[in-house]
């Protein structure tokens, strides 16, 4: 990392030239990236000039939290940004569930959201419920936002901060021949009229960031490779009045073998009505079958409700085997930034674009210079570095509580303690692993090894009754 | 069960007097000899008891749990011979209900109430482990919606850490010491006959004690056939989720780790 800065500023002492410079250096892989790696990857990184008639060039595909994100940002950074989005009144159906650091990281006013949950309640396979949220302070809370709302007002910052916004749907893109030479996009633009085919248009830009969701186009045209993933299946349901009340600040998570064998049924309440869905990675031709059951172990509380509206989306369970190649990087659901058991993906989605655009800005000295590989591979270092660690306890969580039914009651019954209430909102509010008192880890353990032991004796008991 | 309970009823339909001789030639059990009795005595040439028993023989927890009445607190299984008979009418009648809620005497509230569980004045936790099986396995095969104005508030840890180990941990000791026992004598032998060393000898060797070592860790934790596979599983899950992650890092001509189906 040392050397390739100090060849940068070399180049920057000479006055400026257009033309190539043929001053390639051979860095060794081992500097700019992590010791973890095993095999040794020489990447050439070439002392890149600068551009002396015009900024970097950059197209944002995809206008969700990602593209939002990361077009400010760039915007911001001084880079010529062009966002395309195909539609721009979409309700992608989520969850709609933001951290409370969200918020604060990304300045977003107050009324975007539209309920303050501050209460959860977990129901076992045994209908066992527990409460959460007791340890939460004042001024917690997660934040319940429309995504039509939220992305909406990501892009028009994106916009004020001078990116261009196109409604447009990216098409595929030609790579280039050379190493400066830029990428041809092919898209489609809409020009405002509903209904109309839209006309067919090529731009060209120095460097993409696929922003475009669990199906991406820019990640099928970098050869990406694909990813597992989960259906997520959502009603969203208006309920008589009375019945709101109880959810007024409060969501459901429903665990158990009827409502999914791998994930789990929730009822998340929107601005004026209740989202009750559930999602599988394994078991996606039984969705409906587990919707139905979510239902059913909900029926009390959401009796006389209307289904206003059906949905349904894919959530990628693990990032994609590259999530970058060359000047095009993947970032949010397109590179597979969603946590395991939680299946959170806005705030990483947002995250993930700002810190590959600020990469972006880094590398090219706020737009003045060419940017190559190297520069986003320190995006993808940077995230794999603060994130990783959340990712992996999620997983764990996971393979640990979602296997089976006594795995679930063992987990609804640890959240009722409230050291555990305390570090599940810490490390979900404010994205940090915070480190608790190693005693309270200890008796921690000690529990949840006594919970799962006891759950797994009732089966076995459960076993020998069928018999 | 099953197999026992056809031969019964087309015998008893031929010859009611025949039964009590039946029974106790072909099963020895204390629970099917009360069951024919009792059938014996309420031999009216009905054919909804008999024809109800094949029905209910797969299905005992359902019906003792839906007879609140009859069953009593200990749940021993020579009673619920009884228990089920009587019980016949009540599920025919029960079905014609829509959904059936999971209900027990002892269950209030949302939690068991330990009083009723007590027998010679202490709790009798076996009890308690057995009833809160039978709902769980109720609660899975019949899910019930949550409700605010019930809601369900049991906590398996009110039940002390003793209790759980001399029910579940304590017999499989038990049977693994025994077995334990048995190969190392056999073994200490045969290393004896072999080698001449003696048992005191063999245990002062660093070989013999890494062998031991190893004998005790494998009984630990492969018990079963099974197991084997099931820790080789279990290694591969575990590092999966950081393979995906370094997929990005990795040479493009390696293996690709996306979309594995698992």
């Amino acid at each position: 990392m040392a050397t390739t800065v100090t060849l940068k500023s070399f180049t920057g002492l000479r006055q400026s030239s257009t033309e190539q410079t043929n001053f390639v250096s051979h860095v060794p892989s081992s500097l700019s990236l992590p010791q973890r790696r095993s095999s040794l990857r020489v990447t050439a990184s070439r002392a890149t000039p600068k551009l002396s008639n015009r900024k970097l060039r950059v197209a944002v595909i995809g206008g969700g939290p990602a593209g939002g994100a990361a077009a400010e940002t760039l915007a911001q950074g001084g880079i010529e940004t062009i966002l395309i989005e195909r539609k721009m009144d979409n309700c992608k159906p989520c969850g709609g569930a933001i951290p409370l650091c969200m918020v604060g990281e990304f300045n977003l006013p107050l009324d975007i959201i539209d309920r303050r949950v501050t209460k959860m309640k977990m129901i076992s396979p045994s209908n066992i419920a527990v409460d959460i949220g007791r340890t939460l302070k004042e001024h917690e809370y997660i934040g319940m936002v429309r995504r039509e709302v939220l992305d909406a007002y990501l892009r028009e910052r994106a916009e004020k901060s001078g990116a261009t916004v196109i409604n447009g749907l990216f098409l595929k893109m030609d790579h280039p021949e050379n190493w400066d030479s830029p990428y041809t996009l092919h898209y489609t633009e809409y020009d405002g009229k509903t209904g109309a085919t839209g006309t067919k248009k090529t731009m060209e830009v120095d460097a993409v960031i696929g922003a475009d969701g669990a199906n991406s186009r820019v990640a099928k045209s970098i050869d990406a490779g694909d990813y597992d993933y989960a259906i997520a299946f959502q009603e969203r349901i208006r309920i008589p009045d009375e019945k709101m009340t109880y959810y007024e600040d409060l969501a459901e998570m429903y665990v158990g073998d009827d409502v999914s064998p791998d994930f789990y049924g929730w009822v998340f309440p929107k601005c004026d009505h209740v989202a009750v869905g559930t999602g599988t990675v394994t078991h996606k031709g039984d969705i409906k079958k587990f919707q139905l059951a979510t239902r059913n172990r909900a029926k009390d509380k959401i009796l006389g409700g209307k289904i206003i509206r059906v949905e349904a989306h894919p959530i990628p369970e693990h990032p994609r085997p590259r999530r970058l190649s060359k000047r095009v990087a993947l970032v949010g659901d397109a590179a597979g930034y969603v946590t395991k058991c939680s299946g959170e993906g806005i705030y990483f989605a947002a995250k993930s674009g700002r810190m590959c655009a600020e990469a972006i800005v880094e590398g090219s000295q706020n737009g003045k210079k060419m940017i190559d590989e190297g520069d986003l591979r320190k995006y993808l270092e940077k995230w794999d570095k603060t994130y990783l660690p959340t990712y992996r306890v999620l997983d764990v969580l996971q393979k640990v509580f979602y296997r089976s039914n006594p795995a679930r009651e063992a987990f609804v019954e640890m959240c009722a303690d409230e050291y555990v209430q305390k570090m599940t909102f810490d490390s979900y509010l404010y994205k940090r692993v915070a480190p608790g008192s190693p005693l309270e880890d200890i008796k921690l353990a000690v529990n949840t090894i006594g919970s799962l032991v006891r759950a797994n004796a009732l089966r076995r008991e459960i076993e020998k009754l069928s018999v | 069960m099953a197999l026992f309970s056809p031969p019964i009823s087309s015998s008893s339909l031929q010859n009611p007097n025949f039964i009590p001789k039946f029974s106790f030639s072909l099963l020895s059990s204390n629970r099917f000899s009360l069951l024919s009795v009792t059938r014996a005595s309420s031999d009216s040439g009905s054919t909804s008891p008999t024809a109800a028993v094949s029905v209910e023989a797969p299905e005992p927890v359902e019906v003792i749990v839906k007879e609140p009445p009859q069953s009593t607190p200990a749940v021993k299984k020579e009673e619920t011979a009884t228990a089920k008979n009587v019980a016949v009418e009540g599920e025919e009648m029960k079905t014609t209900e829509s959904v059936i809620k999971f209900q027990d005497a002892r269950w209030i509230n949302g939690t068991w109430d330990l009083k009723q569980f007590e027998k010679d004045g202490k709790t009798d936790w076996d009890s308690v482990i057995v009833a809160e099986a039978k709902r769980r396995k109720w609660l899975e095969e019949n899910p019930e919606t949550t409700s605010n104005d019930e809601p369900v508030l049991f906590d398996t840890s009110i039940i002390p850490w003793w209790a759980w180990i001399k029910r579940y941990h304590l017999p499989e000791a038990e049977l693994l010491n025994g077995r334990a026992a048995m190969i190392g004598f056999f073994m200490a032998y045969f290393v004896d006959s072999l080698t001449g060393v003696g048992l005191v000898d063999q245990m002062g060797n660093f070989f013999c004690k890494t062998l031991l070592f190893v004998a005790v860790a494998g009984v630990l934790f492969i018990r079963k056939n099974e197991d084997v596979d099931k820790l080789k599983n279990l290694f591969d899950e575990t590092t999966l989720y950081d393979k995906q992650w370094q997929a990005a890092w990795k040479n493009d001509d390696d293996e690709s780790l996306g979309s594995k189906k698992k």
